[in-house]
C-alpha cells in the first residue's frame, strides 16, 4: 500500500497538452491518494481526557461526607 | 443587714453576672449568623455550587465579615475532609455545594452555579451541575 502511494508521489508531471487526460489522471490520483491511509507515529503522547468522569465519581463518593459536615456544623451552613 | 441577707445578695449578684456574661458571650455569634440568615432571606447572600457563600450585590460590613468568616471555617473543614479522603479541597467543596444546592437553599433564596448569574430558587428543585449526580 505504502509502496503504491510512493509511486504516485514520484510520478513525473503530465504533459501540458493533455488537459483532459491530465484531469482524469488527477482525479484518479486524488481517488488513489484518498484511498491511501498513512499511519504515522504521533509525536506527542496520546492523551485521553477522563477528568470529567473522574471528577463526577469523586464528587458522588463525597456526598455522604458533605451531608455529615452540614449536619454537624449548622453554624457554618445558615439557612 | 444580716449576714444571711448579705450572702443572699452576693449569690444573687453572682447569678446576675453569670447570666449577663453568658448572654453577652452568646449574643454576638447569634446576631451575626442571624444577619447572614436575614441576608439570605433578602437574596443578598446565597449558596454557591463551589461550596461557599457568596454575596449578591451590596451588603453591610457586618454581613460581609460574617460571610467571610463562615467561608474561612468552611474551607478549613473542607481541607480536613479532603485530606482524609485523598481528594482536592475544591472537590470536597464542590460536593458540599451539591448538597447545599439540593437540600439547603429554600424557595425564594438565591444561589449561583459557577460564574453564572445569581438565580432565585423557585418551587422546582435546582438544576444541579452534572457532577452532582445522586446529590440527594
Amino acid at each position: 500500500m505504502s509502496k503504491m502511494c510512493e509511486q504516485r508521489d514520484d510520478r513525473r508531471p503530465l504533459r501540458a497538452g493533455g488537459y483532459a487526460l491530465g484531469g482524469a489522471a488527477a482525479m484518479g490520483l486524488v481517488l488513489l491518494l484518498g484511498g491511501c491511509i498513512s499511519v504515522k507515529a504521533p509525536d506527542k503522547p496520546i492523551e485521553i481526557n477522563l477528568n470529567v468522569k473522574v471528577q463526577q465519581e469523586v464528587v458522588v463518593r463525597l456526598q455522604k461526607d458533605a451531608q455529615d459536615l452540614i449536619q454537624n456544623n449548622p453554624e457554618l451552613f445558615p439557612q | 443587714m444580716t449576714r444571711k441577707s448579705t450572702l443572699l445578695f452576693a449569690a444573687l449578684g453572682l447569678a446576675v453576672v453569670g447570666v449577663a456574661g453568658a448572654f453577652l458571650s452568646a449574643s454576638p455569634a447569634q446576631a451575626q449568623s442571624g444577619a447572614v440568615t436575614a441576608a439570605m432571606g433578602a437574596g443578598t447572600v446565597g449558596e454557591q455550587a463551589d461550596g461557599y457563600l457568596g454575596i449578591n450585590g451590596s451588603v453591610s460590613a457586618d454581613v460581609r465579615a460574617e460571610v467571610e468568616s463562615i467561608n474561612i471555617k468552611r474551607r478549613a473543614a473542607y481541607t480536613d475532609l479532603a485530606a482524609k479522603r485523598g481528594v482536592t479541597v475544591a472537590d470536597m467543596a464542590a460536593a458540599t455545594g451539591c448538597q447545599t444546592l439540593a437540600n439547603r437553599v429554600r424557595q425564594g433564596q438565591v444561589y449561583r452555579i459557577g460564574a453564572g448569574a445569581w438565580q432565585t430558587k423557585g418551587s422546582a428543585p435546582i438544576a444541579l451541575p452534572g457532577y452532582c449526580a445522586n446529590a440527594n
